[in-house]
């Protein structure tokens, strides 16, 4: 489904990739895993054209994505969220949702202004849509809420209309950033829960970046370590988990693996 | 594990609750529907046109319909979609001097207005997008920059074109008639109707802002007034978002253009005379007042932001109603730093003693006193003149005064809480003494002082402006 081959990054003498190459079939949950700086949301803005790596290649089915801007690579079907949640802040909660089918519609200028009837249902789509996203989450992001501004929510809220507003987008992959940053046990144990009904419901194919390792071991089919741009294990969690090179990545040299 | 499902929320729940404890007025304002707010000015507009023959007032509504063309515009770059632009103005000088030259003896063309119009806009439009081409690439600061460069490359190119040397000719040649300005221009002549009365324009108008209010209040509720606030709140996520962030903002930069070029063949054609003075930072500066004031990113803070700009000028040319507005928003910072009712009074009782003292301290050092009739303006001077002492050379005094009211307003900004009891009823006589002796006969300059401080006032109360909704930067 997404093809990672050969990818380098590289900001002047600074390796943050070298050489990384991972795949993901179709519905397979990875995850990523890594000390601070091993280079994880770099991964995630080469995927997504934030940067342009060196070298390598990224491909969607067989379509390759590098030399695509953002938006292009969005619309083909890759959609994120960010570690250090960004939404935007001062629209309402619908709206931001509603805004991320901007790729998916087609609503020009004129035919808004003028209340063209196919501008008008589309409106009426759009907005169905995005409470049906919300609505995904419970009742939290509905009702009244939808009308709040974002930055009303409180930061678990924010984290979830982060990846509601992800899925309005209608990606055939999905990038999340540490979802767990900052949550509870009790909404951490929900987000993994939210993960795997994502796939088994719409069919998601995910690469999520996490530190919680509860979550880590809860959602991947199979785990990615990397250090210092280097992937140093793959695997199912238990494998990776006990990796030693791994164990020596988080904890130095010379500990003890243990889980 | 738990079975914790997914969750439901008590606050969602309660909210019915936290509606009804609202106060009556706002929920009162909430109910009347959208349409009805926005009818009832167009309402007002429509038959203020069918009773009145004012040719004043009929042109400050012309005015007050360009300024409002205007303010939507910039409100669409600027409110919608965060561009900083400071050259906007240039684009209405454009459609101005676009219209001039084609209807005037100025180069010998008179272009049929049906014609001039649709062209010139579509020109304004097309330099619009010239313009955003690299300005889109910017933000924040360093766009204020580069327009307000473009901006200003306007001004000196209409200023610098009435002398050009081409190879071919051999005199220099006058294009723009440089800051002589363009008079005797061809009023709008539609299909054989001649706009030769001001209430044409006034018609003419009223239907533009009409569509342009239901256009623009349609576009920015849909897709693209969404992406331009998505632009506005983060352009980064915006585009990782799917959006096509370079052409949404070269969208919004051109329907702004466009709308002012627009307006300026209207003005043009209205005026039937330009000149490149009214194109210039002034005017700049009061359509972002009119946005900031009325709330950036919201149609009716931009309806009513322009009403204020446009009506309150109008109104300070009154010395009576500057007086009232003066001593008004003097009173009522009084009471407003007073806290209690009567400390109020004693401030106000303060003043009063101040003036006599000022009085007599005055005649004691032998200063001449001026005659009512030279500095009595309006009503407030008549019932203070046996009270306040104003000397004869009021300009001197006046000056004086001015330095000390802002030196007086300085310390108070930084004195301890009781010194600044003691100077406020000082700065309340000086603010006194130099509003009747100088501000009030002085109303050009008077009006900037009171809008500037009306501005100042209302950002520190309500930064978001009246309409606008409160917005944080980074939480």
């Amino acid at each position: 489904m997404l093809k990672l081959s050969n990818i380098s990054m590289e900001f002047g003498a600074l390796k943050t990739l070298n050489d990384l190459s991972i795949e993901l079939k179709e519905k397979e949950i990875v995850s990523v895993i890594g000390p601070n700086g091993a280079g994880k949301t770099t991964l995630f803005n080469v995927i997504t054209g934030l940067y342009k790596p060196t070298s390598g290649s990224v491909k969607l089915g067989s379509q390759e994505m590098l030399g695509l801007s953002p938006a292009e690579i969005n619309r083909a079907g890759i959609a994120r969220t960010f570690q250090n949640v960004r939404l935007f802040l001062n629209m309402s909660v619908l709206e931001n949702v509603m805004s991320a089918t901007f790729g998916r519609t087609r609503s020009g200028l004129f035919s808004s202004a003028l209340g063209l009837k196919r501008s008008r249902k589309e409106e009426a789509e759009v907005k169905e849509k995005a409470q049906e996203l919300l609505k995904f989450f419970g009742t939290r992001l509905t009702g009244y809420r939808w009308d709040q501004p974002a930055f009303s929510l409180s930061y678990a809220n924010r984290r979830r209309l982060e990846i509601a507003r992800a899925l309005a987008t209608d990606p055939k992959v999905l990038l999340l950033d540490e979802p767990a940053a900052g949550m509870n046990p009790k909404e951490t144990q929900e987000i993994t829960e939210i993960v795997g009904s994502l796939r088994a419901e719409r069919g998601l194919t995910i690469l999520i970046i996490e530190h919680d390792m509860h979550v880590v071991e809860g959602v991947s089919d199979r785990v990615v370590a990397l250090d210092y741009g280097v992937k140093i294990a793959e695997g199912d969690f238990d494998h990776v988990a006990t990796h030693p090179d791994v164990v020596e990545a988080y904890l130095g040299k010379g500990s003890t693996a243990t889980k | 594990m738990s079975n914790l499902g997914i969750g439901t929320d008590e606050w969602v729940a309660q909210h019915e609750e936290r509606l009804a404890s609202q106060s009556p007025l706002k929920k009162l304002f909430a109910r009347i529907p959208l349409w009805a707010k926005w009818g009832s000015f167009f309402l007002i507009a429509f038959l203020f046109g069918m009773l009145s023959d004012n040719q004043y007032l009929l042109r400050v509504g012309v005015n007050l319909a360009l300024f409002i063309m205007l303010s939507y515009g910039l409100n669409i770059v600027v409110g919608y979609a965060g561009i900083l632009d400071l050259g906007y103005v240039a684009f209405y000088g454009f459609g101005a001097y676009g219209y001039a030259l084609l209807s005037s003896e100025q180069l010998g063309q008179h272009w049929p207005t049906y014609v001039t119009v649709p062209f010139i806009t579509i020109l304004t439009a097309i330099l619009g997008y010239l313009i955003s081409l690299p300005s889109r690439r910017l933000f924040g600061d360093y766009l204020a920059i580069v327009t307000l460069f473009f901006g200003q490359v306007f001004v000196q190119l209409v200023l610098a074109s009435d002398n050009i040397t081409f190879p071919w000719a051999d005199d220099y040649v006058d294009i723009t008639a440089g800051s002589n300005g363009i008079p005797g221009l061809d009023t709008f002549n539609l299909f054989g109707y001649i706009f030769d009365d001001i209430k044409d324009y006034y018609w003419l108008l009223m239907v533009i802002v009409l569509v342009l209010t239901v256009a623009i209040h349609r576009v920015s509720a849909t897709r693209i007034g969404r992406a331009w606030r998505t632009v506005r709140e983060d352009a980064l996520v915006s585009e990782v978002m799917g959006v096509s962030v370079k052409r949404v903002k070269t969208l919004a930069f051109v329907a702004g253009a466009t709308i002012a070029g627009f307006a300026g063949t209207i003005f043009a054609g209205m005026q039937t005379s330009v000149f490149i003075n009214g194109f210039d930072l002034p005017l700049m500066v009061m359509i972002y007042a009119a946005i900031i004031l009325g709330g950036s990113g919201s149609l009716a803070g931009a309806l009513i932001g322009a009403i204020i700009m446009t009506i309150l000028p109008e109104l300070l040319r009154v010395p009576n109603y500057g007086a009232i507005l003066f001593f008004v928003a003097l009173l009522l910072t009084f009471f407003v730093l007073s806290k209690k009712f009567s400390r109020f009074l004693i401030y106000v009782v303060s003043i009063i003693l101040i003036g006599f003292a000022f009085q007599l301290a005055m005649k004691a050092i032998g200063v001449t006193q001026a005659n009512a009739e030279d500095w009595v303006v309006g009503f407030t001077g008549d019932l203070l003149k046996n009270w306040l002492f104003v000397p004869e050379n009021r300009i001197l005094w006046g000056n004086f005064a001015f330095i000390l009211l802002l030196s007086l307003i300085a310390f108070f900004s930084i004195a301890k809480p009781i010194w600044k009891h003691v100077l406020l009823p000082f700065i309340g006589f000086t603010a006194i003494f130099l509003w009747e002796v100088r501000l009030i006969a002085d109303v050009s300059t008077t009006r900037q002082l009171i809008i500037g401080a009306m501005l100042v006032v209302l950002m520190i109360l309500r930064p978001q402006g009246l309409f606008g909704q409160t917005r944080v930067e980074i939480l």
